[in-house]
This record gives C-alpha cells, structure tokens and sequence, in this order.
C-alpha cells in the first residue's frame, strides 16, 4: 500500500473542531491517498508542486476585517463571513427566516445531528480526490444550509471566506440540502485583504430533492498571490433544477471541480464559468456531469480570457449511463488569448452509453479579431476601448447567465 | 482636402499600390473603377489606416496633416470615413452602444463634453430614418445577421452619425436592390455639402445615376491609369477595361 508522502502542506495542518467519525474514516482513507503529479490524468496541466511546498498557518479565531465592495460584492443577501477560515460572528448576519437551518458546523451538529449525518460525507468523493479526503480529515469549520420543503428562500444567502493573513491555510465546508420544492440562491465569495500565499481548500456538497431548485454563484477575486481549491459536489434528484455560475477573476491557482450526478429524470443542469487571469496565474475548471437516468438536460458554457503568461485549462466530462435516454447535453467552451504567452488547454470528454441522445461541445481558442478591432478604429474607437469592448461583449454572453444583476454588475466592473 | 501622392504599399513582398496619385478637393464627388483585384479596397484600407498594409513609398497630405501619421481613430476623429466592401460582424457589440462610444471618443478628442442621452438618440432617430434602418436593427449586434443590403445601409447610417468629412465608400452598391441603391444613394447625397467630399468605389455606372461623380478614375494594377469626367463611367460601361489596360501594357 501506498503510504503518504510528508509535504510541508500536510505538517502545516492538525485536526481540530467538528467530531464527526467521517473525519476519522477519511483521516485513514487519505494516508493511502497521493497527491497528483503531472502524471495524474486529471492534474497534467496543473501542478501542485508549489502549492505543497509552501508552509502554511492554521487559524482558529476570527479576524477583524472591513469588506468593502471592491473585496467582496455587496449584496441583498444573508451573509455569513469566515476569516483565514473561521466563522465570524460579528462580520455575519444573525437573523435568518425561522424556516430555514443556517449553522456553522460544529453548532450545526448539535441540533441537526440526524440530517448531517444522512448527508454530510455522503457525495464527497474522498477515495478519489486527495483535496477532498484532506479537506474531510481537516475541516474545522464550515457553514450548513437546510432549506426544508416547499420553503422558497427570495434573498440569496452569501457565503464569504476571506483571508487577512499570509500563508493562512483552511479546509472549509460546505453542506447544502434543499429539500422537495424547495428553492435557494447561495453566493459563495472567496476573496483576500493584503493576504499572500494562502490555500484555500474548500468543499460543497449539494443535495438537490425532488422539484427542488438551487443555484450557486462562485465568485472568486483572490489577490494574485493566493491559491483556492473548490470542489462542488451535487447529487439532483427528479425534476430538480441545478445551475452554478464560476467567476474567477483573479488567483495565482485556482482548480474547480464540479461534479454533478443526475440522479432522476426531467432534470436541468447547467455550468457555466468566466475566468479572466492575468501575469502568471493559472486557472482550472474540471467539470463533470453524470447523466444517470433519462430525460435531462445539461447546458454548460466557460469562457476565458487570458493575458501576459497566464495559463487555462478546461476539461469537461459528460457522462450518458446505458439507460439514460432522451438526454441533452450542451458543452461549450471559448477562450481568447490576449497574448502571444498565455496557454490554454481544453479538453471535452463524453463518453455516452446510452443511443438517444442529443449532444454536442465545441471548444475554440483565438485571439482578438483584428478586422473587429481596426472596424471599431475607423469609426474613432481607439484600439484599447475597442479591445475592451470585444471582452466585454465575449464575457458578456456568460456573465448573463448570473441572476443578481447587482452581481452582474459586479463581475463586469472587475473586467477590467 | 485629400492629395495622394506616388502612393506605394504592399502585403508582405508583393506590392499592390504602385504610384499612385490622386487629389480630391472639398464639395466634389469621385468615383473610382477598376478590374477586380486592382487594388481599390487596398487604396481604402490604406486610407483608413489599415496597418496590415505597409506603405513603402509616398505620401498623403489630409488637410494639411500627414495622414499616415496618424492611427484610423485619429483619422476618423478628423473626419475619415470608410466604408467597407465587406462589412465586419461583431456579435455581442450593440450597434448602438458602440455609436456612442465613438461620438464620445471624438468628443473627448476635440475637448468635448459626452452627448447628452437625447441629443443622442434624437440623432440617431433622425440619421436612421434617412436610410430607412428599422430599430430591429440598430440594437442588434453590429452586423450580426443582417443580410447584405442591411450591411451596407448600416455603413451609411454609421456615416451619417459620424458627420465625416472624407468618405469612401468601397462598394457600397454591390448587393443591394434597386430600391436599396435608391435608399443609400440618397443618404449619401443628402450628406454632401460644398464642405465634404466623397470617394465612391464601384464597378457599375448605375451607381453614378444616383451619385454623380464629378471625377471618374481608372485604377488598374496599382495606379490610376485614367482619369475623366463621368462620361468616362458610360464609356467603361459600354468597352469594359480592355481598351484602357492594353494602351497601357
Ligand atoms: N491582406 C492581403 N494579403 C495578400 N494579398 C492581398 C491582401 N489584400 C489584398 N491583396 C491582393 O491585392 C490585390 C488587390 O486587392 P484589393 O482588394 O485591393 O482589390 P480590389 O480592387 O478592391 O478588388 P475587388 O474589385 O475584387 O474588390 C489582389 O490581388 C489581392 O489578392
Ligand atoms: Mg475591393
């Protein structure tokens, strides 16, 4: 058996908080686990070297911290903040509708030990994703949000994670069951102030009911020098409606993976994501969508653009069981290189088992169009307002998949 | 207003421009004709600023500026106006929005303040009803599936907009109806004053019904190789170019 190398990321960490035995499963689980090497199929454009190499800082109390608009979006909604990863509760709204469950974790499983322990753990794919099994073994802290039936939640609820200090590193979770005919909007913000070298590694398990609906905002604006792992991991029932939205507007590492089963019919599923890196960052979006029964459809659309020396990568998994028939699945993604240096690599997988369906994907990655931009100039549109246009009219077409306008308004300030 | 002299430029190594003269003064109208390939749409893009072209030899005074000196923007801020032949699609750009950002840039340019909102749109009612431009279209992306005629109303409604003082128009007739010829050729005239002058690339005489041209020139392989009044368009019309191209092998 394989045994754990020691990294200075693992040395960095130590279990404390939440007592739940799903930590100590995947605690021994992750021993066997290896971190990825270039060699790892889904990790060859992605290097973690860097990232493992680094020491990092636990934190176990809350800073104070100011979040203007410019760090994190303003929104009408309810907000629960956590700094370098640790609930804050002067920073946070303490008034919630009656009808819903909005707890940190630890005081979550007081009260609600039944429901965390039907669901929590039960999609994370631990035994396959190392970042997973170590955020399971290491959470201390993490938000649960229980929107019971037929509740219909109209504000959003805006998770925050923020990191104040350097080298801070946190496993955050997130658990998100939204019971039959229920529906939630949760935002959830990764962002930084005068922070360098963190890890973030956070989390979600979403558990979509029957007729239920959930959407999730990403919006991650990290300060250049920090590194976010996110992991989304959903489970839609019949008739149930999922759509997440990524927006990575900065970060010097930034891996999402989304992994999405269909587990019923008359489903809709839709990704979409917009990364805009710059200098040497690196994104990467992994997403995968499991057709598991018939009569679904999956839309999924990522955009980037890329400048300086800054590296892309998309790989998109769709997935038709033998018996899931009369599916639609959509997959698109576009990229425009602002420079001769910056690299994307894009990869769509399908593999489809099932005869009836109707699929497609495409991906495409150029540069500005010239003729575009010298049309612009002749009617005295200077070359640098017109390049700003074409971005912005490119970002704008997955922007809009963003509900909140006061989100979207957000994102596109940020543009540029 | 215009005065191109021994103009050269090529694409990479092959020239394409090869000593080419041209004056074109204020309230006058020019056509120029020529063989497929000639170089007309090269003379327009060079005139606009199309840097993909490289001028080797010549020059060209606008108003008393080097006009290759300046970038296309700073050309159309003084008053450069190109119509394309082919018209560039750009989706997710309204065709309206851009408009104003092109009026404010030249504003900003000469020290003005942004239009106002209903100075704006009053304009744009005003311009868009000259060449019969329906709302549909002049919120829709620029150039996104519009059918050809569409396209090329739509350069003239961005002309009309732009108050130009220098246009050329490449072809603006090719594609489009009768109707359409009529609609367009209009804009155009309505647009001419003693102050401004155009320059009309075409390959039929017809077009100089409606415009009327008070020069006609010849180019052929690079240069003007003939130049007259507009009888000159009648006679093209009727010998086509062969008479004028072996004179000048
Ligand atoms: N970007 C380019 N690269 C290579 N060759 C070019 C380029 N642009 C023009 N040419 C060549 O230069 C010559 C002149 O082209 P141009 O488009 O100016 O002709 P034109 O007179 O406008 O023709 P038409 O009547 O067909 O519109 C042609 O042989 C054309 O192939
Ligand atoms: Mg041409």
């Amino acid at each position: 058996m394989v045994v754990m190398k020691e990294n200075n990321l693992l040395s960095s960490l130590s279990q404390m908080g939440v007592g739940l035995g799903a930590k100590n499963q995947a605690f021994e689980l992750l021993k066997g686990l290896e971190f990825p090497t270039r060699k790892t199929e889904d990790w060859r454009y992605t290097s973690v070297k860097k990232i493992l190499k680094k020491k990092y800082v636990q934190f176990n109390e809350a800073e104070k911290v100011g979040l203007s608009n410019e760090i994190v979006p303003s929104l009408d909604a309810y907000n629960v903040v956590l700094v370098n990863g640790v609930y804050s509760k002067e920073l946070s709204d303490l008034n919630f509708p009656d009808e819903i469950v909005l707890d940190t974790f630890p005081k979550a499983l007081e009260e609600h030990v039944s429901l965390i322990h039907s669901t929590f753990n039960g999609i994370a794919k631990n035994n396959e994703e190392v970042f997973t099994a170590l955020n399971t073994s290491y959470f201390h802290e993490g938000v649960f949000i229980h929107i019971p039936k037929k509740v219909k939640l109209e504000k959003s609820i805006h998770v925050i994670h923020v990191n104040t200090k350097c080298n801070v590193v946190s496993n955050v979770r997130l658990l998100i069951v939204a019971d039959e005919f229920s529906e939630v909007g949760v935002v959830q913000s990764f962002a930084s102030v005068n922070a360098m070298e963190c890890l973030t590694n956070s989390v979600t398990e979403v558990f979509v009911k029957e007729n239920a609906k959930v959407v999730i905002d990403k919006v991650q604006s990290e300060e250049p020098k920090n590194n976010l792992i996110c992991t989304v991991q959903v489970n839609q029932k019949a008739n149930s409606t999922f759509k997440i939205n990524t927006a990575t507007v900065s970060g010097d590492f930034v891996r999402n993976g989304v992994n999405i089963e269909v587990d019923g019919e008359n489903c809709t599923s839709e990704m979409n994501g917009l990364y805009m890196q710059k200098g040497i960052q690196h994104v990467d979006n992994h997403t995968k969508i499991g057709h598991l029964k018939p009569n679904c459809t999956s839309f999924e659309l990522y955009k980037g653009v890329l400048s300086d020396k800054s590296t892309g990568v998309f790989n998109g998994k769709v997935i038709v069981a033998v018996d899931a028939q009369k599916i639609e699945a959509y997959q698109q993604n576009k990229n425009i290189l602002l420079s001769r240096e910056a690299t994307m690599n894009a990869k769509p997988e399908l593999e489809i088992f099932a005869d009836d369906v109707k699929c497609s994907h495409g991906t495409t990655t150029g540069q500005f169009d010239d003729e575009a931009i010298f049309y612009l100039q002749t009617r005295g549109i200077s070359k640098e307002s017109a390049k700003k246009l074409l971005i912005e009219a490119f970002a704008d077409e997955v922007i809009d998949k963003v509900d909140s306008e006061e989100l979207r308004i957000w994102i596109k300030e940020k543009l540029d | 207003m215009l005065k191109v002299k021994n103009l050269h430029a090529s694409v990479g190594d092959k020239e394409i421009l090869k000593g080419l003269n041209i004056e074109v003064k204020a309230g006058e109208v020019h056509a120029v004709m020529g063989p497929n390939g000639s170089g007309k749409s090269t003379l327009s893009a060079v005139l606009a600023g199309r840097d993909e072209y490289e001028v080797t030899a010549g020059e060209v005074d606008y108003l008393g500026k080097e006009l290759l000196e300046l970038n296309p923007e700073e050309r159309s801020w003084e008053g450069v106006f190109l119509a394309f032949q082919y018209p560039v699609e750009i989706p997710g750009v309204s065709n309206i929005n851009f408009l104003k950002t092109a009026i404010n840039e030249r504003r900003k340019y000469f020290e003005q303040d942004p239009i106002a909102a209903k100075d704006f749109l009053k304009m744009v009612k005003e311009k868009s009803a000259l060449v019969e431009l329906s709302d549909k279209l002049k919120n829709r992306s620029v150039n996104v599936g519009f059918s050809g005629g569409e396209k090329k109303r739509n350069e003239i409604f961005q002309m009309a907009m732009l108050e130009p003082k220098l246009s050329i128009l490449d072809e603006t007739d090719s594609g489009l109806d009768i109707d359409a010829l009529r609609i367009v050729a209009h804009g155009v005239n309505t647009l001419k004053s003693k102050d401004n002058a155009t320059i009309v690339i075409t390959h039929y005489q017809r077009l100089l019904d409606y415009i009327i041209p008070d020069f006609v020139h010849v180019l052929y392989d690079g240069r003007i190789i003939k130049t007259g009044g507009k009888e000159l368009a009648l006679e093209l019309e009727e010998k086509g170019y062969d008479w004028l191209t072996k004179e000048e092998a």
